[in-house]
C-alpha cells in the first residue's frame, strides 16, 4: 500500500560477495543490477510517475464528490507528480474554463481539507475538459490526438491512467474503444497503461464473467484496478495490521475460540436521489456482494506469505471459495431481505422506500439483507458469520464483531451475574476504533461480575487527518499497487455466492414489502435468523 | 489551578487546565489532580456538556530547551500537535546554574475535539524551569515524571552537548533523540561525529530534522535511476558534488550537515567505503573534498559553497557524474522555491526534466512526522554512520 515506499528486497549474495561489499572492496554484484539500491529504506510516500489521468464520467456525482476531492488532496500533499494532467470526459457542454469553475465549487463543498488559493489554481490548471459521447468513435479519435499532444506538453512519458467513473453499462463500450485506438498498449521504454473500474462490477455472475472477458480482451489483469472503496478505509487496512502485526490475537482467531462473527454495514440514509439506480441494484448487489464479502474475507483469511497484492488476494479468494453457494433451502432459512417503510430517523419523519423519487410504488427491490454464511475450511468450520446491511436503519455504523466462546467452566457460581463472553469489535465507521470487552469484578464485598471495555479510538491516538479511502486507492493505482483492488476471480467468486440468492428470490412469490420501519434495525425475520442459533445482533 | 470550560472547536487545541508547582511532589500531585477531576466537562460545539477524555498513551516527550525563548517556541509547537501528540511533554529549561537550587513548574492540560461526535483528547505539558544544582541533574528531575512503559523521546533543539554530564545521565533513559543538525554552529561536523557515537553507547535511535527535510531530494535522485537505461550507471559513479548556500567562502562559516547527508546517503546505499574523509580546502570557496571507494573505482566527493541569499548550508544543487562503457551520465538536481528539479543528460543528450514538489517543512511538521513514524529507521542509522566516517 502507498503509505511507505516498498523496500526493495536485498539481493542475495555469496558470503564472499557480502564480505567484500561490506568492506567497500567490491560493488554490488552486477547480476542484481535490476534493483535500484537508492530506493532501499526510503520512508517517504512515493510519488507516482508522471502521467495523464483520463477520467470518464467526469461530470457525474461520484467524480464531484469523491474523485476530484481525492485528487485535490493528493495534490495538496505533494503526492501527485508535478508532471501530471487530467483529461475529464463527459457529455455536458463545458469548456476547460467552465469545467474548472464547476470543479472548484465541488472542491469547496467536498474537500476534507481546503486547498490554499495557489494550490487550487495549480491543480485546476492541469484539468482539461474533453466533450463527447462514450459510444462515439470520434470521441476516442480526438482523445488519442489530444493525449499525444499532452504527453509532449506536460512531459507525462506516455503513462495513462484510465478511470471509469461512469454507469456500469458504459464500461464495455469505453474499454472496447480504448482497445480500438490502441491506448491500452504499453510502450517499451516506460509508458504504462492502467484502468481503474468502479463498482458494481457486473450485476450477477454471468454479467461479471462477460465484463471480465471484455476488459481482459483489452487489458491484462495486472493493468486492471477494480475499486471497492471499503478496502481503502483506514480501519479496514488496519485489520490486516491488527491481525498479523500483533501476536496475541491470531492464536485465538479460529473455531476453537470464536463463537461467531457479525459484520454490519448500516446506513441511516435512504436512497436519496439515486432511486432509479437503486431500483436496479438493491442491497445484495450494492453492499453484500462487495463490501460485506470483502470484509468477511479479510477477517477469515489465512496469513499471506508476503504483503504483495497477489499473495493477499489469493488468500481472500480461498475464503470466498470456501463459502458454499446457498441452496433454495438455505435462502429460505438463512437469508432475509427487507424494504423500509416510512418511519423516524434521528427524530425526523422520513418516507418509505416506495415513496422515494424514481422508485416503483410496487417495488420489490430489497433495501436490507441479512445472511448467515459458513466458511468451510479448517480454521472456521462450524463458526457462523452473520452479515447484515440496510438503508434507513437506526444509525450509520459499520462494524466487525468477533464474539468469543464462553468460558468452559462457571467458576463464580456465587456471583449474581454470569460473565459475558469476550468480544472484539472493530468499528469501521464512524468513530473508527477497536473495542475489547471482558468481565471485571465489581468493587465491593460481593462477587458481582460486570462487562467492561478497553476502547481504542483512532482519534485519541493518532492524527484525525487520515486520508479518505479514495485518496489511498487512487494513489495506489497510480503507483501500480493492486493490493487493495479486487481481482477478476475474486469478483466472480463473490458473485457465485450472491447470484443464487438473487435467482432464488426471483423464483419465489413477491415479498411482503415493506417489512421494516425506517429508523429500526431491519425486519423481525433478521432477528429470528440469528436468534434461531441462540444468539442476537449486537446493539450498535 | 485554573479550569477552562470554554467550548471546543474541532481540531483546535484548548488549554483546559493550568496550575503551578514548586517541587517534584507538587508536580506529580497536580498531574494527578487533572485526571482525578472526574467532573471535568466542557461545552461542545453543539452547546452540550461533554466529557473530557482521559489522557491518551502514546509516548513521553522530553524537551531540553537551553534558553527560555526556545522553551516557549517548543511549547507552542507541542500545543499545536495536541490530538496527534505525545501523552506527556516535559519541557526542561535549566537556568542560573551558579545560584541556589530551585524548581518552578507550570502544569497544563491541552485538549482538542477530534470530531463532533468524539470526546476531547487531552495531553499534558509540564514546563519545568530549574536553577542551580537542580539543572545539573536533569535525569533526577525527568525520571520521576515519565509515564512508565511508554517510549521516551528526547528532543534537543539548538546545540546539544552530548558529552555533558546531564546528557550522559539523561540519554540512557531515552529511546530516541531528535535534533536539528542544520542549526548547529560552525560547519556542524563535530556534532555529527559526537552524535554518531550515541546509538552504540545508549542503544537509542536518532532522528535529525536536517535529514528528514531532504526526503524529497532523495526521492528525486532515486527516481532518476528507476529508468532501466540509467540504473546500471549507479555502479559507475565517479563524482558526487553538492553545492550549498554560503555568504563567504571560508570553511567553517556555514553548516554543511545537510549537504553532507546527501553524500552519506548515496555512499551508504551504494556500499561505498570512505577512503578519505572530508577536508576543507585552503583556497576560498573551495569547500570540502573527500574520496569514496566503490569496488575498484574511486569516487571524488565535494561540498562546494555557492554565494546565495538562501540560509547558510542550504543544499542548492546535487550533481552526479558516471562513466560506463564510454557513455557519460550527468545528473543535476537543483533546488527551486517550491521543490526540486532533476535534469539528466546521457552523452550530452538531455533527458526530460522532472520536477518534485517539496515545500519547506516547519518544525511542527517534522516533529509530527517523527512522532507518527515511530520505530526503527535503518536508513537514518546507516546515513549517520556513514556521515560519521566522512567527518573523521
Amino acid at each position: 500500500m502507498s503509505t511507505k515506499a516498498p523496500v526493495a528486497p536485498q539481493p542475495p549474495r555469496t558470503i564472499r560477495e557480502e564480505r567484500l561489499a561490506r568492506d567497500g572492496k567490491r560493488r554490488r554484484p552486477s547480476h542484481h543490477a535490476d534493483v535500484n539500491p537508492l530506493r532501499e529504506g526510503l520512508r517517504l510516500e512515493r510519488v507516482p510517475d508522471p502521467h495523464v489521468t483520463v477520467l470518464f464520467g467526469a461530470t457525474g456525482d461520484l467524480s464531484h464528490r469523491k474523485v476530484f476531492p481525492a485528487l485535490a488532496q493528493l495534490w495538496r500533499t505533494n503526492l501527485l507528480p508535478a508532471d501530471w494532467a487530467l483529461v475529464a470526459i463527459g457529455r455536458r457542454p463545458y469548456d476547460d474554463g467552465t469545467f474548472r469553475m464547476d470543479i472548484a465549487e465541488s472542491l469547496h463543498r467536498n474537500c476534507r481539507v481546503q486547498l490554499d488559493e495557489d494550490a487550487e489554481r495549480q491543480f485546476l490548471d492541469r484539468v482539461f475538459y474533453h466533450r463527447g459521447d462514450f459510444a462515439d468513435d470520434q470521441l476516442y479519435d480526438t482523445l488519442t490526438e489530444k493525449l499525444e499532444g499532452m504527453h509532449l506538453e506536460h512531459d507525462t512519458r506516455s503513462n495513462l491512467l484510465f478511470y471509469l467513473a461512469t454507469q456500469p453499462s458504459a464500461f464495455p463500450e469505453i474499454i472496447g474503444q480504448i482497445g480500438r485506438c490502441g491506448l491500452d498498449h504499453e510502450v517499451h521504454a516506460g509508458g504504462w497503461r492502467r484502468a481503474v473500474i468502479e463498482k458494481p462490477f457486473g450485476r450477477d455472475l454471468g454479467s461479471a464473467i462477460r465484463l471480465n472477458r471484455e476488459v481482459l480482451k483489452v487489458f491484462r489483469e495486472s493493468q486492471v484496478y477494480r475499486i471497492d472503496h471499503y478496502l481503502g478505509k483506514e480501519t479496514v487496512r488496519n485489520l490486516l495490521v491488527f491481525r498479523f502485526g500483533n501476536g496475541i490475537f491470531e492464536p485465538l482467531w479460529n473455531r476453537q475460540y470464536v463463537d461467531h462473527v457479525q459484520i454490519t454495514v448500516a446506513e441511516s440514509l435512504g436512497v436519496e436521489e439515486r432511486g432509479a439506480f437503486y431500483e436496479e441494484t438493491g442491497a445484495a448487489r450494492d453492499v453484500l456482494q462487495n463490501h460485506l464479502l470483502q470484509l468477511l474475507s479479510l477477517v477469515a483469511m489465512e496469513p499471506p506469505a508476503t504483503f504483495e497484492a497477489d499473495a493477499l488476494r489469493d488468500e481472500k479468494l480461498k475464503v470466498l471459495r470456501a463459502i458454499a453457494p446457498p441452496t433454495r433451502q438455505d435462502i429460505a432459512r438463512e437469508v432475509v431481505r427487507g424494504q423500509y417503510d416510512k418511519g423516524w430517523v434521528a427524530g425526523v419523519p422520513v418516507k418509505g422506500y416506495r415513496q422515494e423519487p424514481e422508485v416503483d410504488p410496487e417495488s420489490e427491490t430489497e433495501t436490507f439483507v441479512a445472511a448467515r454464511f459458513e466458511v468451510d475450511d479448517w480454521r472456521w468450520s462450524g463458526v457462523p458469520f452473520y452479515l447484515r446491511t440496510g438503508k434507513r436503519l437506526a444509525k450509520r455504523a459499520s462494524e466487525i464483531a468477533i464474539q468469543f466462546r464462553d468460558v468452559p467452566h462457571r467458576l463464580f457460581a456465587e456471583a449474581n451475574t454470569d460473565p459475558q463472553p469476550n468480544l472484539l469489535a472493530i468499528r469501521v465507521q464512524p468513530d473508527e476504533g477497536i473495542l475489547l470487552r471482558f468481565g471485571s469484578k465489581v468493587p465491593g464485598l460481593g462477587l458481582d461480575i460486570r462487562p467492561v471495555t478497553m476502547d481504542f479510538t483512532y482519534g485519541t491516538a493518532f492524527s484525525t487527518d487520515a486520508p479518505d479511502a479514495y485518496e489511498t486507492l487512487i494513489l495506489d493505482a497510480m503507483l501500480g499497487d493492486q493490493s487493495l483492488f479486487t481481482r477478476a476471480d475474486e469478483v466472480e467468486a463473490a458473485w457465485s455466492i450472491v447470484t443464487p440468492m438473487l435467482d432464488g428470490w426471483l423464483d419465489t412469490p413477491a415479498p411482503a414489502f415493506p417489512n421494516y420501519a425506517a429508523g429500526s434495525w431491519g425486519p423481525e425475520e433478521a432477528d429470528e435468523l440469528i436468534q434461531r442459533d441462540g444468539r442476537s445482533w449486537r446493539r450498535l | 489551578m485554573t479550569l477552562s470550560t470554554s467550548p471546543g472547536v474541532v481540531g483546535q487545541p484548548v488549554l483546559r487546565w493550568q496550575s503551578r508547582a514548586k517541587s517534584l511532589d507538587g508536580i506529580t500531585a497536580e498531574l494527578g489532580r487533572i485526571w482525578s477531576s472526574i467532573a471535568l466537562t466542557a461545552e461542545g460545539p453543539d452547546g452540550e456538556e461533554r466529557r473530557v477524555a482521559a489522557r491518551t498513551s502514546v509516548m513521553n516527550l522530553v524537551v531540553i530547551a537551553g534558553r527560555g525563548e526556545v522553551g516557549e517556541r517548543v511549547a507552542s509547537i507541542v500545543e499545536g500537535l495536541t490530538g496527534r501528540h505525545p501523552s506527556r511533554t516535559l519541557i526542561v529549561t535549566p537556568a542560573d546554574p551558579d545560584g541556589p537550587a530551585w524548581l518552578d513548574a507550570q502544569v497544563q492540560a491541552h485538549c482538542v475535539l477530534p470530531s463532533d461526535a468524539a470526546p476531547e483528547t487531552c495531553s499534558e505539558l509540564v514546563y519545568l524551569t530549574c536553577g542551580g544544582e537542580s539543572g545539573q541533574h536533569l535525569s533526577g528531575l525527568v525520571a520521576p515524571l515519565l509515564i512508565h512503559d511508554l517510549p521516551v523521546t528526547v528532543w534537543w533543539p539548538g546545540e546539544p552537548h552530548f558529552e555533558s554530564p546531564s546528557a550522559r545521565e539523561l540519554l540512557p533513559m531515552a529511546d530516541r533523540v531528535l535534533v536539528d543538525g542544520s542549526g548547529w554552529t560552525g560547519d556542524g561536523m563535530a556534532g555529527i561525529a559526537a552524535m554518531a557515537k550515541l546509538p552504540a553507547r545508549h542503544d537509542i535511535e536518532i532522528a535529525d530534522f536536517a535529514m528528514l527535510r531532504q526526503a524529497r531530494w532523495r526521492e528525486a535522485i532515486a527516481s532518476t535511476f528507476d529508468r532501466p537505461a540509467l540504473l546500471p550507471f549507479l555502479g559507475h559513479l565517479d563524482r558526487i558534488e553538492v553545492h550549498y548556500a554560503a555568504r563567504d567562502g571560508a570553511p567553517g562559516t556555514a553548516n554543511v550537515v545537510r549537504p553532507m547527508y546527501h553524500v552519506a546517503w548515496l555512499a551508504s546505499r551504494l556500499d561505498m567505503a570512505v577512503e578519505e574523509p572530508f577536508r576543507p580546502g585552503t583556497a576560498p570557496w573551495s569547500g570540502y573534498t573527500g574520496l569514496l571507494r566503490h569496488g575498484r573505482r574511486r569516487v571524488q566527493v565535494a561540498l562546494r559553497p555557492m554565494e546565495s541569499e538562501a540560509p547558510r548550508g542550504t543544499t542548492l544543487i546535487v550533481q552526479l557524474h558516471a562513466t560506463r562503457s564510454r557513455s557519460q551520465l550527468w545528473v543535476e538536481v537543483t533546488a527551486q522555491a517550491d521543490g526540486v528539479v532533476v535534469q539528466a543528460s546521457l552523452d550530452g543528450n538531455p533527458m526530460p526534466e522532472r520536477r518534485f514538489l517539496a515545500p519547506r517543512k516547519r518544525e511542527a511538521d517534522l516533529l509530527a512526522e517523527t512522532i507518527e513514524t515511530a520505530g526503527r529507521d535503518p536508513l537514518a542509522a546507516a546515513v549517520l554512520a556513514t556521515a560519521a566516517k566522512l567527518v573523521e
